[in-house]
């Protein structure tokens, strides 16, 4: 479904991804692990359109969507959902408005929205926090409305941006259960950044190693501990002596 | 010797940097500009458009309604002010003090009003739509809405853009009124002059109205365009939403400075000196 | 008829601001008492100095130029309905000196140095990093605040004199330009009609202005709540607090005529 040939993106003189060339079947589900300030964000912007990437194509479904205007990517997007890292609801609106936003946004019916709203708040756990705003909920909370507004309008894809970052660790395996489930039932393909390894491959069934811009290694998750490169090695098991830099 | 050519040639590099920057910089915020003015188009001009008005209520509220105590403090003081220094100017080179009025309501409607409050609103809706703007772009709530279809510029800037137009030129007239009345009472106060002679409004020509009118309108577009351009720059977290804050008020109030320079200048120029 | 909920807001609004004002007293309190006795730490003075100053010089001369300018556009009427191109200077040079010159560009150093400094405190308070000076037993009042209080008064000071300066040649060139009126007509009509006093009366303003903006800007950097919303949020309240203390001292200062 994704498609990533020799992606490469500059931010001035910075080279933050170098050469990625990667692809996610329909319905598979990508994990993208990696140190800190590796690129990892970055790649998920750039599959989502929101970065440009400076050399290279993103192909989405067969169609070469490098370089479309913001006006183009709309339809593209409109079957993408994605998850931010800072949750990125909209301060300014109610949960419920936050949710419903992506179908507000395509003309739906108040009533078909609100009904909508009613049942992805149930599925998150959220079930009567409708009229809450952002500021008077939790991180974990806050996560779980940014994936009921994620996934409000049946994306084909969605996108996971730290997914669990901050949580404890009860509420991150509820987080994997949830989305698991969710994506059992709408077949959905999925991509998550996590630096959490351990928890994200319960969900995931490939994961890409991004390291130092590039995407070092790329392998089925269940035998991610006991990857033939040592980096990689290095990195989920956390051991201090290794080739891993930075 | 070597010292001293290889710190001019930093300096020639470091100004090369600045304008190169400069440039760039002023491209992008024509860029918004344009951006803006299709998005009016998009979003209120072609059939089919949605023209939401609580939005643009909205910001009309909080540019406008929410200055007016601001602008009624600062603007009245700085009339008492300049009427003040005028008058200790008038009574110490010509010694006559009825001239007063019927020269400063022509400056105050053709420049000081709208300039003195398009100021004020630099200040305080620049930095507002700067760091509203900018909060949303490092919290990527800015790519949230682009997730979802929308055009940041139409979201986010075009009904900042136009509350501001409409509010600009209507607090512009409301300051230079309060400036007008201030310095009356000022003059009457502090230098007796009889209230009669100072409001004397035979010498107001249409053309000064006019004048201020129009940079009231400059203003009004110049505002919420620097401080949304700015916002949309911003990045990192909260040291990146000061900077965008900052930059928005220099940015608008420079602007602000700039426009009235030329404007007036020009007007002059077109008058023949007869302004 | 007013209603209650109108006189509710009233009153809350004036409790918000007395809690400023009262806050910002207490403020300038405390540091009129790290003061004393006058122990400031040098390497941030020398720092801030240069940050608040030196990088300012470019904005504030632009701003000057064009205000000098303004000015002379502005009395062009006039001195021609008089036919006195002598008096295009003294028209020009009094409001730079004493008004324009120094009311700008305090607006101007609010906008750059000002806000700039609410959002470096305000971003070291959210960063917790006031704290951390104070468990290193590091009076940050002492430490951070005295230095950027201090820098910004004497810049202010400086960059109004070096702005009126600017101004007044700007005036001149803008008279030539647009007025046609020759340079030396215009440099005896400032000399002849302009006294030290007009000029001083200018910096004495800016020295105020300068103490009102490093107070306010301190104040709600030092105090802000929430993360980068509530840093914006504070640079927005800090110029606003400046751009009305300095009406309200220019205000005070011209009719003490200092």
């Amino acid at each position: 479904m994704i498609q990533l040939h020799d992606v490469g993106v500059r931010f001035g003189a910075r080279q933050v991804l170098d050469a990625v060339t990667l692809s996610v079947p329909r319905g598979g589900r990508l994990g993208v692990i990696g140190p800190a300030a590796a690129g990892k964000s970055v790649l998920v912007k750039v599959i989502a359109g929101l970065v440009a990437p400076t050399t290279g194509r993103l192909v989405i479904d067969g169609i070469d969507v490098t370089g479309f205007s913001e006006e183009r990517l709309a339809p593209v997007r409109a079957r993408i959902g994605m998850l931010f890292q800072n949750y990125a609801l909209y301060d300014f609106l109610s949960v419920e408005g936050n949710v419903g936003f992506p179908l507000v946004r395509r003309g739906e019916p108040a009533d078909r929205v609100a009904t909508r709203v009613r049942d992805r708040l149930r599925a998150v756990g959220l079930a009567g926090s409708e009229a809450k705003l952002p500021s008077q909920l939790s991180g974990g909370m806050k996560k779980r409305v940014g994936i009921a507004r994620a996934t409000i309008a049946a994306p084909e894809l969605v996108l996971y941006d730290e997914p669990t970052a901050g949580l404890d660790p009860v509420t991150t395996s509820k987080m994997y259960d949830l989305l698991r489930a969710d994506h059992e039932r709408s077949g959905a393909t999925a991509i998550a950044v996590s630096s959490d390894v351990a928890a994200l491959i319960t969900f995931v069934d490939t994961v890409v190693f991004v390291y130092q811009g590039r995407a070092h290694y790329q392998g089925p998750a269940a035998t991610v501990a006991d990857a033939p490169d040592p980096v990689v090695r290095q990195f989920v098991r956390g051991a201090l002596d290794g080739p891993l830099v930075g | 010797m070597k010292l001293v050519i290889d710190s001019l040639f930093g300096r020639i590099t470091a100004i090369g940097v600045y304008v190169v920057g400069g440039v760039r910089a002023t491209f992008e915020l024509w860029m918004v500009f344009v951006g803006t003015i299709a998005g009016i188009w998009r979003m209120y001009g072609r059939r089919g458009a949605s023209r939401p008005t609580g939005a643009l209520v909205e910001q009309l509220h909080i540019i406008g309604n929410r200055s007016l105590l601001f602008i009624t403090v600062t603007i009245g003081f700085i009339g008492m002010v300049m009427i003040y220094q005028a008058c200790l100017q008038f009574s110490r080179s010509i010694g006559d003090l009825s001239q007063v009025g019927v020269q400063f309501v022509r400056l105050i409607i053709s420049d000081f009003g709208p300039t003195l409050t398009a100021m004020m609103l630099a200040t305080r809706v620049g930095a507002g739509i700067a760091a509203e703007i900018g909060s949303m772009k490092v919290t990527e709530q800015v790519d949230a809405l682009r997730m979802s279809g929308v055009l940041p510029v139409d979201y986010l800037l075009v009904p900042r853009f136009l509350a501001s137009i409409i509010m600009t030129l209507a607090l512009s007239i409301l300051g230079a009124a309060i400036m007008y009345g201030a310095g009356g009472l000022t003059a009457y106060l502090s230098f007796g002059v009889n209230p009669r002679i100072f409001f004397d409004l035979s010498f107001v020509q249409p053309r000064h109205v006019i004048l201020g009118l129009l940079k009231a309108l400059a203003y009004g577009a110049a505002i919420p365009i620097v401080s949304g351009f700015c916002g949309l720059r911003a990045r990192g977290s909260s040291e990146g939403v000061g900077w965008a804050t900052t930059a928005a008020v220099v940015g608008s109030s420079f602007a602000v400075i700039s426009l009235d320079f030329f404007l007036s200048v020009g007007a002059l120029w077109l008058l023949k000196g007869d302004l | 008829m007013i209603g209650e909920r109108t006189v509710t807001l009233v009153g809350t609004r004036a409790v918000a601001v007395s809690r400023e004002v009262g806050g910002i007293t207490i403020l300038f309190g405390q540091i009129l008492r790290a003061l004393l006795p006058p122990r400031i730490d040098g390497r941030e003075l020398v720092k801030n100095l240069h940050k608040m100053g030196n990088r300012s010089v470019p904005i504030v001369a632009l701003t000057a130029f064009f205000a000098g300018g303004l000015m002379v556009v502005q009395s062009a009427p006039f001195v021609k309905r008089l036919d006195a191109t002598s008096l295009a200077g003294w028209a020009a040079g009094y409001a730079v000196l004493r008004e324009v010159g120094p009311i700008l560009i305090a607006l101007m150093f609010s906008g750059r140095v000002g806000a700039n400094n609410t959002a470096e405190l305000g971003t070291m308070t959210v960063t917790e990093q006031l704290d951390g000076l104070r468990a290193l037993a590091i009076d940050p009042i002492r430490y951070l605040i005295v230095p950027r209080v201090v820098s910004m008064m004497v810049m202010l000071v400086c960059l109004t004199v070096i702005g009126d300066l600017v101004a007044l040649v700007g005036a001149a060139i803008v008279a030539k330009a647009v007025l046609n009126i020759e340079f030396g007509i215009m440099y005896g009509s400032f000399t002849e009609n302009l006294t030290p006093h007009d000029f001083l009366h200018g910096v004495y303003k800016s020295l105020a202005f300068g103490w009102a903006i490093a107070v306010t800007s301190c104040y709600f950097g030092v105090t802000v709540r929430g993360g980068a919303v509530g840093v914006g949020r504070a640079v927005n309240a800090a110029v606003v607090a400046a751009a009305v203390s300095v009406m309200l001292i220019d205000f005070f200062l011209t009719y003490l005529n200092v």
